[in-house]
């Protein structure tokens, strides 16, 4: 029973990553451009996030929690700044969204080392052993015998998308600026109609989808590992966009596909040796995320239905 | 539009001045030396930013890859398995697919190359070895791209996810080949060597080209070069003048149209997979056939292998606007450049990623300087098709134009 404790305190860290990701991805589709640069994003966060934590709380002194936090601003705010690449690419010059989502992926991997070599001198990684929030143990949860392990030396930021799940659907259900973002992605020639710009509104899709992925990024470095590593992020930015498929873009549903994938990281992390699985060889249970990835995409692909407008530039005027 | 269809011939012209392809070439180009000059000018600012002169910097990377010994063999020998990528990508792209899973492709392909090398030495004689285990890294890599394929047109799982997840599964099964079948049993005695295959036969090794032309053996200049580009030929030809190609530039366009007209898009896009795929499965060659070969052995498929070279592809792709020739041309180009990443840090002060930045630059201004450039064209010839329908239109009677409009 520990060990499911275990994997489920691994699921949660990893539901925090793919949810806060998806949570991005689900504004800029959600306005109507699809943003297959999640993992860019993502990277652009962690290195970023990283660099914040070990400036702030370290070299400047800040110490915790002041510098862990000034990370998680940080990857916020350079992911912001990286996705308004994507919306000039996308809503300003009407690139192919496929297009520009690729590039902004590619980019990210190199400008990642760059700024590595910029902010730590050594391109792969920085140092590990980085300033983090002290962790946690949630009260009542982590005293569930056994199972309680589940609920204990967490980071406090895996309670953050348990505080907005709510807010969001709010804003974007009962505000009239989220009407408006809906509007942007099912049907923007009636958003003109009305006398809406579709333009800023896209703007603002994809600079929040940036934010957010930044942010989940930051976390991942910051929180997480304790440093920045090339490559860290996994292909979570794209488990990302397949959860926000299976949450058929609902940012409530949205967390019970999240925690499902992050069950599907923590099976090889954690369950390595239950009876079953102990007899699969390790490369074979390593490959788990993936397929349950294509599987659930493959299956429920057909049964979901994304934004009418997402993908197709608005060709209006967009003054 | 139906109306350009019944316009007299005649009626263009005056609108009309130069051919449409020339037209499409000098838009191109322009684009091209527009996104040039924004990366080598925004890599001038960080240049200066490092204290260092953006001409000595560029000089070098220059150098680095024209009149150093044996730079331009270098150049072409890593732009090899680029052209193979970028072709891979470009012909899933011509059908409006993103094979973004040709990383996973060109892993598989390594594998069952390097278990064609190591098995079919007794069956196939001599040089045929060699093409025996081109074919099965081919075969590989189309096995490998028929799934996210069918995948894409039995259930309409979108292939940039699917392709990615196939990317991490090929790295656990290359890792479990290495690990099991294909792990190595000829260690030397009591050395210690890193997980890998055993040595292949000297006969599957790609013979060395560089020596012709009075290059060095180190730059690993080999035959699969002269292949790349007539790969990109075929390839070109395949999309130009072939069913195959026409189908895919329809399906790509519009896919409602083609389906209107005709065209099965399940069974074209499962082609292009497959032809995709077996592209990929040609870009690890150059590494497990010649890098890794020495003068009498065949080389070996190796735990560290070099990897992203399918991410590569695509940028290389992009670079030569998904067209075979410019691709080739686009690979030499980008291998120019990382050539200079060696070079930089041994003349300047800056760091070798500098050129990794320039590359992002690049790719991303030329994204947006092309796709601005084809939609100004689109506009022109739209324009002209309006003048058209204008002289139709002064043509009709006033009583068809009100029978339009009712």
């Amino acid at each position: 029973m520990s060990k499911l404790g275990f994997a489920v305190s691994i699921a949660f860290t990893y539901f925090t990553i793919i949810y806060l990701t998806g949570l991005g991805g689900l504004f800029s589709e959600r306005s109507g451009i699809v943003n297959i640069g999640l993992e860019g994003l993502m990277i652009i966060g962690t290195v970023t996030g990283s660099f914040g934590a070990y400036y702030f709380g370290a070299k400047l002194g800040w110490g915790v929690p002041a510098g862990p936090i000034m990370g998680l601003l940080l990857g916020l705010a350079c992911g912001a700044a990286f996705a308004s690449i994507h919306a000039l690419a996308t809503v300003t010059f009407k690139i192919d969204h496929i297009v520009s989502g690729v590039v902004i992926n590619l980019v990210a991997v190199g400008l990642a080392r760059f700024l590595s070599t910029v902010f730590f001198g050594q391109a792969t990684q920085s140092d590990p052993g980085q300033p983090h929030l002290h962790v946690i143990s949630i009260p009542l949860l982590s005293s569930i015998p056994a199972f309680g392990t589940a609920f204990q030396g967490l980071s406090p930021f895996v309670l953050f998308p348990f505080l907005i799940a709510f807010p969001v659907w709010w804003v974007l259900n009962r505000t009239r600026w989220g009407l408006r973002l809906r509007s942007a992605g099912e049907n923007p020639e009636a958003t003109r109609s009305l006398g809406v710009a579709v333009a800023p509104l896209r703007w603002e899709g994809v600079l929040i989808s940036g934010a957010f992925a930044g942010l989940s990024g930051a976390f991942l470095s910051v929180e997480i590992v304790n440093n920045w590593r090339e490559g860290q992020t996994l292909g979570l930015g794209f488990i990302a966009l397949a959860a926000l498929i299976l949450s058929n873009w609902n940012p409530i549903r949205l967390m019970g596909a999240a925690f499902l994938f992050g069950f599907a990281q923590a099976i090889p992390l954690a369950l390595r040796d239950w009876p079953i699985i102990r007899s699969i060889p390790e490369q074979f249970v390593n490959m788990t995320p993936y397929v349950v990835t294509i599987v659930v995409l493959a299956g429920f692909i057909g049964r979901v239905r994304p934004p009418a407008a997402a993908g197709k530039a608005y060709e209006g005027t967009t003054t | 539009m139906a109306i350009t269809a019944t316009a007299p011939p005649a009626a263009g012209s005056g609108v009309k001045t130069r051919p449409e392809w020339l037209e499409s070439a000098i838009g191109q180009g322009l684009a091209l030396l527009l996104a040039l000059v924004i990366a080598l000018g925004l890599g001038s600012i960080i240049i200066l930013l490092y204290g260092e002169n953006p001409l000595d910097v560029y000089g070098s990377i220059l150098r680095a890859s024209t009149t150093d010994k044996d730079g331009p063999a270098w150049v072409l020998s890593s732009a090899t398995p680029l052209i193979f990528s970028a072709l891979a990508v470009s012909v899933c792209f011509k059908g409006g697919l993103f094979n973004i899973g040709v990383e996973g492709q060109y892993l598989v392909a390594m594998a069952t190359a390097a278990w064609a090398a190591l098995h079919l030495g007794g069956i196939l004689p001599g040089p045929l070895l060699m093409w025996g285990v081109l074919l099965f890294g081919v075969l590989g890599g189309m096995a490998y791209a028929a799934i996210p394929g069918a995948l894409k047109v039995k259930t309409g799982a979108h292939e940039v996810v699917t392709t990615i997840m196939m990317n991490g599964i090929a790295i656990s099964l290359v890792a479990w080949a290495l690990n099991h079948p294909l792990r190595y049993t000829n260690a030397p005695a009591g050395q210690n060597v890193d997980l890998r295959t055993n040595i292949f036969p000297a006969n599957a090794k790609v013979p060395d080209l560089g020596h012709l032309f009075g290059y060095g053996p180190a730059p690993r200049l080999s035959w699969l070069f002269p292949l790349a580009v007539l790969a990109a030929a075929i390839v070109w030809f395949v999309v130009k003048r072939m069913r195959l190609g026409y189908e895919a530039r329809a399906v790509g366009a519009s896919a409602g149209s083609a389906q209107a007209g005709g065209i099965g898009i399940g069974s074209v896009q499962m082609k292009l997979f497959l032809v995709s795929g077996a592209l990929a499965g040609l870009v690890g060659m150059q590494q497990i056939l010649v890098n890794n070969a020495s003068t009498n052995t065949g080389g070996y498929l190796p735990q560290n292998y070099e990897a992203t070279l399918g991410f590569t592809g695509i940028a290389v792709a992009f670079l030569g606007q998904n067209n075979p020739i410019g691709i080739v041309f686009a690979a030499i180009f980008w291998a120019s450049l990382s050539r200079g990443e060696s070079i930089l840090p041994l003349e300047t002060n800056m760091p070798r990623e500098f050129v990794i930045i320039l590359q992002g630059i690049l790719i991303m201004s030329v994204v947006i300087t092309y796709t601005l450039a084809r939609r100004r064209l689109e506009r022109r010839q739209t324009g002209r098709v309006l003048a058209e329908e204008e002289i139709v239109v002064t043509q009709t009677t006033p009583a068809e134009v009100e029978g339009t409009t009712t």
